[in-house]
Parts: structure tokens; sequence; C-alpha cells
């Protein structure tokens, strides 16, 4: 797609627009066929575009990864009384 | 309330709330047990401290409660959970004055000039995931997540962080799926400048 090697392409480019709208979808396998190999194609012949799916891709992939906190031990004892008082019997 | 028979949902959780329907109710602990952690944690992303996040998951426990009668197995339990949380969330956000949503656009995320393309893959994208993920990076990454406007940042909690389906996001925060899919690639986006900051100077 770039006929010049330097970061010249750009993307004002109306094909890269394109693809860097449907992003999300592309990582999400959610295209169909026909637009997944437009894609595939375009990413092939463009180096930028992959460049900023790869970093995209692996912005989410962070995500997936963000560990988890331990639920404060005050907050396990609220719970329980809570629960406790709404299993308790109901004064008649 | 009289409503067509739908399909009913099973999942791990259908028995346990028979039985807690049919009265068991002391066996609500149990459901506490099993999401408490998982809440606690979608709500230290949606709340951004630790004592509102507290405040968050005894509200939605309590609202469940209430609730739960009126829970058909349409969804998933998990689902239907997560539904309450967030208006939980939501109502309590609304009772503090925060500033209006900002809304991110696609634009503001283009490349501006030739300086911002890249024509390689940087480092942190391309190297094994564990090379590159430390502990100051994750909290970046959690400041970063909290710090996006409310409406982007649930969508993205619910489907990158929580791992719900596109539909089952739409389904959990009533919206289409249309918006569903705007709204997530726009806060990945947003998510992926801040790191592209961070990483900056490698
Ligand atoms: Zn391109």
């Amino acid at each position: 797609m770039s006929e010049r090697s330097t970061p010249h392409h750009g993307h004002d480019h109306a094909a890269c627009i394109e693809l860097f709208t449907r992003l999300s979808e592309y990582i999400d396998n959610e295209l169909d066929e026909v637009s997944c190999r437009d894609i595939e194609a375009h990413l092939a012949d463009c180096p930028c575009c992959t460049a900023c799916m790869e970093t995209l891709k692996r912005t989410v992939a962070f995500c997936r990864e963000v560990e988890e906190r331990p639920v404060p031990a005050t907050l396990s004892r609220r719970l329980q009384e809570i629960v406790a008082g709404l299993a308790a019997p109901k004064p008649a | 309330m009289a409503k067509a028979e739908k399909k009913k949902v099973e999942d791990a959780d259908t028995d346990l709330i028979a039985a807690i329907n049919a009265g068991r109710v002391e066996r609500f602990q149990e459901l506490v047990t099993r999401y408490q952690g998982k809440l606690y944690n979608f709500g230290l992303k949606m709340c951004g401290d630790s004592r509102d996040a507290e405040d968050m998951v005894q509200d939605t426990f309590l609202n469940v409660f209430k609730y739960l009668k009126d829970f058909r197995h349409e969804t998933k339990f998990r689902n239907w959970l997560y539904r309450v949380a967030t208006s939980t969330c939501l109502k309590r956000r609304r009772k503090s004055k925060y500033a209006p949503d900002r809304e991110l656009s696609l634009d503001e995320f283009l490349p501006k000039d030739e300086a911002d393309i890249s024509d390689t893959v940087p480092q942190w994208a391309a190297q094994p995931l564990a090379q590159v993920l430390n502990e100051e990076l994750a909290q970046r990454l959690k400041t970063a997540i909290v710090e996006l406007p409310e409406k982007y940042r649930l969508v993205l909690v619910l489907r990158d962080v929580e791992g719900f389906s596109t539909t089952e996001t739409a389904d959990i925060l009533k919206l289409s799926v249309a918006n569903v899919k705007v709204r997530l690639h726009r806060a990945r986006l947003a998510l992926r400048e801040d790191l592209k900051g961070y990483f900056k100077n490698e």
C-alpha cells in the first residue's frame, strides 16, 4: 500500500481510517468473513495499521490480566451480619 | 408481570436461588461468598475507591435479596447480578455531584501528525505479555480505567475485564449491540493512548 518506506503513508488514507474504525470488531472476531479477509489483506500491506492493531490487541490483553484485590475482611463481616439479619426470624 | 413463558436459563446458581426463594434465607450467604470478590473488584473499577466499592457491594446484595423472587432466569444469574450492580452503582454516583460524562470521539484517537504514526510494532506490544506486564504497569492501567468517562468505562470493564460477550454487555446495560461496540472501541483507544504515553520513552 505505501510506496515509500518512510512513515509517510499517513492514516488519512481512506482505507486505513475505515479499518481503524473496525479494529475492535476485528480483534473480537465479530466481522463477517469477507470483511475479515479485506482487513487481513490491508494489514499485510500496511505496517502502520499492523502496529495500530497490535497495540490495541495488547491493550485488551492487559485488561484481561488486571489482578483482583482480595475482599477486605471488614466487608465480608459486614455482609455476614446483614445476611444473618435477613435470615433471623422477624419478631411477630 | 404476566409475561409469556420464556425459556429458563439454567446455570450453577439455579438450585441455590431456588432454595433461597423457597425460604432457606440463610443460604443467601453462599451467594454472597460466591460473588463478593467479583463485585468488590467491579466496584473498585467503577467507583474508584475502596470505601465506595464496599458500599456498592453491600447495596447490590441488599437489592439482589429484595428482587431475587422476581428473577425469572431469562439470563444467567451472573448477568442479572451485574445488571443490579450496575444500576446500584449509577444510582450512587448520581447522588454525588460528578462532572457530566465526557464524550470520546473517534477523531481524537486518529494520529495527529507523522510523528504519531509508527510503522513498527513497539516492544510493549511485540514482547511476550508476561515480560511487559509488571506491578507498575498494572497500577497505571487501573488508574487509566478508573479515569475513563463512566459510560465508556462500564462497557470496557464488563467486556474486557469481566469477560462478558458483546450481547451480554448490551443486555446488562440495556444498550444496543452497536452502541456497546462503539463505546468499547473508543474506551480501548483511550487506554491505548495512555499506554502509548507510558511507554513513550522506552
Ligand atoms: Zn493502513
